[in-house]
This record gives structure tokens, sequence and C-alpha cells, in this order.
């Protein structure tokens, strides 16, 4: 199809366009290439088979019946649409950030003759489609095999998930501009960043506040949910809360009012907002970059050991990038939930609990080991100089290693305070869990730029096995000593799994070790 | 170092040979004595930044020797990098730093002791008028005040040889005086400076000796009269050294 330069569809191709190409990810070993790998397209169409092929299971057994669906089915059908809403729009901040902040090709972009509204409305269509993206790949074979089984019905899923999928993506575009308008262009980065993440994961959070609630709450939940949920009531099946759900179910005049109030949602955003679009950016060109911050009196301590003065040098670098930070820290917020477990039920769930601890310590050293050790902005800096590489991979390691160590203090100290024996061997798994975390970045990590954070995870498959694996194999060895302890001394020492588990991390150790020479 | 490496050349290469598929640099030899200015010209992709980042040890050579101040780099390279200073075109900066505590990181790397590096951090940064911003932070700063806070974490443990790579790259004239009288009386203290450069007006300005190097190999050496005579008939005496360089490059 022949478009005409400079058209908003002409531009909407462009943008989709370099979208495919970025699917692959960039850098990395091997010759420059664009777009998804073949295997992972191939990957993708066999996911599809499996999922129409699910669909059609479910799908065949049901007899599509049409009328009303009974309040327990529409409100099963809201919560599902709720999660994914809250998911989106998780999703929709983030890609409004990325919009408003990472310039790329604005600049080129804003100094040609488009319309700025156009670039607005493009930048605006894509994160719709970004956003809805992955939940037509997971839901839509219900729609096709629908169609297919003489359930018609079923095709409300792409208008509701498009419609649903704008409405974030509005939401979320309004919501950055309006954190610019109201605390300025750097505190929004961190501000929209910690809600965007905190959004994603109020479904998770909730669910384990209620799950840990106590029997008494929940009985009164299902009490309220009940007296409410008869026909005339605020949760009866007539009622307004379920407008999404029949929509998604197919009811024509849901479905209107829900397709429409997604068109809305778009237009209105891209008509009332492309002016501060446009002046947001003329913000983010003219802030100085910290060229008028003022820190304070510079500290300086000249003469400290190699370590020292390498671990203040890291310490300094992480804590002033408040992004990094919330995103860091951001993986703590799930310790939340696990906390509260913890003061109500020590000994019950302590097994359980001390393997997530150890899980939770490791994914935050391996965070900030990638940070450290990946992320280096002047490697050749380091290897320009007399200082021993030994010892500055070292104390780079314990940079990354301490804080988690001094984060898991607490609840460690907690435990050690209900059971010490068991505190003694949960301390032994997180402080192992956390060294082992940081030698395998430091063994496997490839070199990147610190602004790649949250892709680090593309294109070395190998590294994110060994962290995953070596976080869930420790888990394993804290489960099975604390489950133990419990025990004892009514059954014997778990042996052959302990044995097994320390098999297992001494394989993903060596081969972490293999990839060391190549980075090193 | 000192004693026994006092008459040893600032820097002696023997036979270095590096290939990336194909030779990057090939057989070069290479001398630059104590106090010399040293500029080694080539057309791009003639092998210079390789030459320096094999001497700063930041790459290992396929074959032969490098020698700092008389000792080996491959068989002691902590001892001959406590010598060296090493700028490449790109600054080695942290942009989250101020530029106090970047010294305080290359002092460290160095080991140089506390005392001395403070005092010859804070005149550094007062030389290069840098002291006005030392409670920013390093990302802020223009690509000149870059190239200068590089340059004084270059000098802070008080290098015999500095290697710099294209120094002079986006530097306004201000900036590049205070460079160029930097390397000057870097020179005049007894130190010794290896450059790139594209500007061959400062080569010619500036340096002792010049190295031509085309093809990994060194084609000409010596000062701008030697060079003329090199390039034979098409280099009257009084030829630039742009003229000169084109010549013997072949480019003319």
């Amino acid at each position: 199809m022949r478009l005409l330069p400079g058209s908003a569809l002409w531009l909407l191709r462009h943008e989709l366009r370099l979208f495919w190409f970025r699917l692959g990810g960039s850098g990395g070993k091997g010759p420059a290439r664009r777009g998804p790998r073949v295997s992972a397209v191939l990957i993708a169409a066999v996911g599809a088979i499996v999922l129409h092929v699910f669909a059609w299971k479910l799908l065949s057994t049901t007899d599509g019946g049409a009328g009303m669906p009974p309040a327990a089915v529409l409100m099963t059908v809201t919560a599902v649409f709720v999660l994914i809403f809250s998911l989106m729009l998780s999703h929709a901040i983030k890609a409004s950030i990325e919009v408003l902040f990472v310039r790329d090709d604005l600049d080129l972009l804003l100094s040609s003759p488009l319309p700025s509204r156009s670039i607005f409305v493009v930048r605006l269509g894509a994160i719709v489609i970004g956003t809805a993206a992955m939940y037509l790949f997971l839901l839509t074979p219900f729609a096709h095999v629908g169609a297919l089984l003489g359930q018609p019905r079923w095709m409300a899923i792409y208008p509701v998930v498009l419609a649903a999928a704008a409405i974030a993506a509005s939401g979320g575009m309004l919501l950055s501009l309006g954190l610019v308008r109201l605390m300025g262009v750097r505190r929004t980065r961190v501000v929209a960043q910690v809600l965007g993440a905190l959004i994603g994961a109020v479904f998770f959070l909730l669910s384990q506040l209620y799950g840990n609630a106590g029997a008494a709450l929940q009985s009164r939940v299902a009490r309220w949910i009940k007296l409410h949920a008869a026909a005339s009531g605020v949760l009866g099946s007539d009622s307004a809360l379920w407008l999404p759900a029949r929509a998604t179910l197919g009811a024509p005049l849901p479905l209107l009012a829900v397709a429409l109030f997604g068109l809305a949602a778009f237009w209105l955003t891209a008509q009332t907002t492309h002016g501060f679009f446009v002046r947001g950016l003329q913000q983010v060109v003219s802030q100085p970059r910290g060229a008028t911050r003022r820190l304070g009196t510079p500290r300086q301590r000249f003469g400290m050991s190699l370590s020292a003065t390498v671990i203040a040098k890291e310490w300094r670098l992480i804590a002033r990038d408040p992004q990094l930070i919330s995103q860091v820290l951001l993986q703590l917020l799930y310790l939340l939930p696990l906390c509260f477990v913890l003061v109500f039920k020590t000994d019950a769930v302590l097994p359980g609990l001390g393997a997530s601890l150890v899980f939770l310590g490791m994914s935050l050293t391996t965070s900030l080991a990638w940070l450290i050790i990946a992320a280096e902005e002047a490697p050749d800096l380091l290897r320009a100089s007399p200082a021993s590489l030994i010892k500055v991979a070292r104390a780079k390691l314990a940079a990354a290693v301490a804080p988690a160590l001094l984060l898991l203090a607490a609840p460690l100290a907690w435990v050690a305070w209900r059971a010490p024996a068991a505190a003694l061997l949960l301390a032994a798994c997180v402080a192992g869990g956390a060294i082992s975390a940081g030698l395998i970045v430091q063994w496997s990590a490839v070199p990147a730029a610190r602004g790649d954070f949250q892709r680090r995870a593309r294109g070395n498959v190998l590294s994110t096995f060994l962290e995953f694996g070596t976080g869930m194999v420790w888990s394993g060895l804290s489960w099975t000593a604390l489950s133990w302890l419990h025990a004892a001394p009514h059954t014997p020492p778990p042996a052959l799994s302990a044995t097994l588990l320390c098999l297992a991390l001494l394989a993903l150790m060596a081969l972490a070790w293999t990839r060391r020479e190549k980075t090193a | 170092m000192d004693d026994h490496h006092e008459s040893s050349p600032a820097l002696r290469l023997r036979g270095l040979c590096k290939q990336f598929g194909k030779p990057a640099v090939d057989q070069l030899d290479l001398t630059v004595q104590q106090g010399e200015l040293y500029a080694l010209l080539g057309p791009n992709g003639a092998g210079k930044t390789t030459t320096l980042r094999m001497v700063a040890g930041l790459l290992a050579p396929d074959a032969g020797t490098i020698e700092v101040l008389g000792v080996d780099l491959a068989a002691a390279p902590r001892l001959a990098k406590q010598a060296i200073a090493y700028l490449p075109d790109e600054p080695m900066l942290y942009a989250k730093l101020k530029p106090g505590e970047y010294l305080e990181f290359v002092a460290g790397l160095w080991g140089v002791d506390g005392a001395s590096a403070a005092a010859r951090a804070e005149k550094l940064l007062d030389w290069l008028d840098l002291s006005q911003h030392a409670d920013e932070l390093i990302e802020g700063f223009s690509r000149g005040m870059k190239q200068k806070l590089v340059l004084a974490g270059a000098l802070i443990h008080e290098p015999r040889l500095l290697i710099l790579d294209e120094p002079l790259t986006g530097l306004d004239a201000a900036a590049a005086r205070q460079v160029k009288d930097l390397l000057l009386q870097h020179t005049r203290n007894g130190g010794t400076v290896v450059i790139t450069t594209h500007i061959l007006e400062v080569a010619e300005r500036m340096a002792d000796r010049i190295g031509i190097i085309q093809g990994g190999r060194l084609i000409a050496e010596g000062t701008l009269a030697q060079l003329r005579g090199q390039a034979g008939a098409g280099a009257a005496d009084g030829a630039t050294l742009e003229d000169v360089f084109l010549q013997l490059t072949g480019q003319a």
C-alpha cells in the first residue's frame, strides 16, 4: 500500500516497522540483525496454535448460550478485566514516559514539516498497539474459535481489548503529562515509574493482603458480596458495574458503549494534550541535565584503600540515579506481603518464607551487580590503571551484595528472635545466595549501558537462566533446610534432596565460570 | 623504576602486530624518548588507536613487545601502567560523579597517597577552571569541561608518559589552548607525550617529532624538515605538514 509521505498513516507505518525491527533486541554478539529471530517467530506461532487448541477445548464444551449470564460469571469476567486493565495501565504509563522523555528520533520528527499533532497521535496510537498486543495474542484465539463454533459474540474480544488499551494509553499519557505539570520533568520520571509498577502490582498486593487477612475478615467479605449480589443489589446482574464484562461477553449495547468510550478517550487525549506534549518536550530539551543542580559541598576522601574507593564510587553512582533506585526497589514491593505473613505466622510458614527471602535478596543483588559490573561506565579506565583487577572485581561484588544483606537484616533479626537456629541457617542461605548471584553476573553478564537496565535480559538468555536457576536452587536449599529443622528430630535429614540441590548449584556456578573468560 | 630506567626511552615498540581479521598494526617499530612530544599521524583506519590501546594495556598484541620506561608491559603490567595515563577520544567518565569524586576515584586506582592527591586535585581543578563546578554532576558538563576533567584525572597520578587519542576534538579555542599549554608544560617538566590528531597544524607547531603510520606500519618519522626530505621531490622546503602528509600517504 502506498501511503502519502508525511501523513499520519505513513508515520504510523514507520513506527510499526521500527517496533518490529526492535523486537529482536539490540547489541549482543553476532552479526547486526533486525526483527525477531526465526526461532522466536516459530515459538510464537506454536504458542498461538496451542492457545487456539486450548480455546477449542474450552468453548466446544459450552453451549454458547445467549441470554444474561449469571452474576458469578460477570464477577469473574470483571475481575479478569480489571486485572488486565491494571496491567495495561501500568504498561501505558511506562510507555508514555518513554514517549515523553526518550528523545530518540523526536528531534528529527519535530524539526520536520510534519504537524506535531500527527506525531502525537501516532505516538499515542503506538502506545495503544503496544499495550494491546500481548492481550490480543492471548485472548483472540477465543474470538477465532468462538466464531468457528458459531458463537460470534466472542469476537467482542477484539474491540474490548483495543478499547481498553486506548483508555489505558490515554490514562497513562494524561497521568504522565499531569505529573510533569505538577512536579516537573525529573521527578515525574521516578514517580510515574513507581506508580506504574504499583498499579501493576496492586492486584497481587491486594490478593496477598486478603489471603493473609484471617478467616473472620474473609467471611465478612463473602457475606457482603452475597448480600449485594441479589438481582437488585449493587452487585446484581443488572448493575452497571458489569458493563465491561457484558461488553466482553458480546452484549451489543455495552460493547458499543465500551468501544465508543475508548475512541472518545483517545480522541480527547490527542486533541487536548497535544500542545502540552510539545511544551512538555520543550521542557525536557531545555532541562539543564544537572548543570544547575547543587548537591551541597562536595566531600572527598582521598587516600582510601582501593576497595573503599571502588565501593564509594559505586554507591554514589547508584544513589544519584533515583530512576534506577526506583526500578530496583520496586522488586522489594513484593517483599511487603511476605513480611505481613512473617509477622503473623512465623512458625508455620518459615520454610516457604525463608525461600522467598533468599530469592528476593538474590534478585536485588543481581540488579545491583548488573549496574555495578556490567554497566561500568569507564571499563577502560579500570583496565588502564595499575590497580589489581581482581581487587576491583571483589570490591564491586561487595558493593553489590552488601545492600541486600543490610535490607534482609531486619526480617532475619525477627526470625532470630523467634527461632535462632533457623535464623542461622537462613542467614547462611541469604549470604550464599547473594554472593553467588553477584558472581553469576560478574562471570556471565555482557557489558552494557546503564540505560539498558530494564532491557538487560534481552540477548543474554544464558545469563538470565543462570540467575534464575541459582535463585531457585538456593531457595530450594533454604526451604529444605528450614523444613527439616521444623520437623526435627522426628525426621531424618533430607540428605538426598540437599545433595542434589548442591550438585545443581555447583553445575550452574561451573557453567557461569566457563563464561568468565569471554567477558573478563 | 626511576633508578634503573632513567636513560630508557619513554616508549619502545618492537615488531608490534595486531590483527582484526586483517592486520591493523603490522610489525610496528617505534621509539619515543623521554621529554619528547611525539605526534602519531595517519589516515583513518591506519592503526593509530589500536596502537595506543595496546600501549595502554587495553588490547593484547598478537606479537611484539611494548616497553614503557624500560619496563616490559607484558611482563610487569602494573609497574608499566603506573607510569602511564591514557586518554581515549571518548572521555572515560562517570555521569553521576562530581569532579572531585572522579579525581578521588582515579587517584585511588593509581594508589596515590591521600594528602598529595587532595592537594593536587585542588590545584588541577583550579588551573582548569573547574573549581566553580565542583559541586555539579559531570553529566551536565560541556565537551570541553569533560575533556579538561579527564586530563586532570590523568595528571593526578603524575604520569611520566601521557598518551592522548585526539585530545582536541570538539574543544573550543580557549579549552584547546589550555590543553595544548598543559601538554607542553608536561614535556618541559620532563614528561613524555604521545598524541594522535587530525589537526595537522597542531602536530606541526607542537611536536618534537612526528610519526606517520599507514596500513599499521610506520612509513615516515622525524622532524618536519626530516619528513620533507623523506617525502622527496614532491615536498618543497616551504611545504606544510599537510602537504608532506598527503604526499607520504599517497593522497596528494
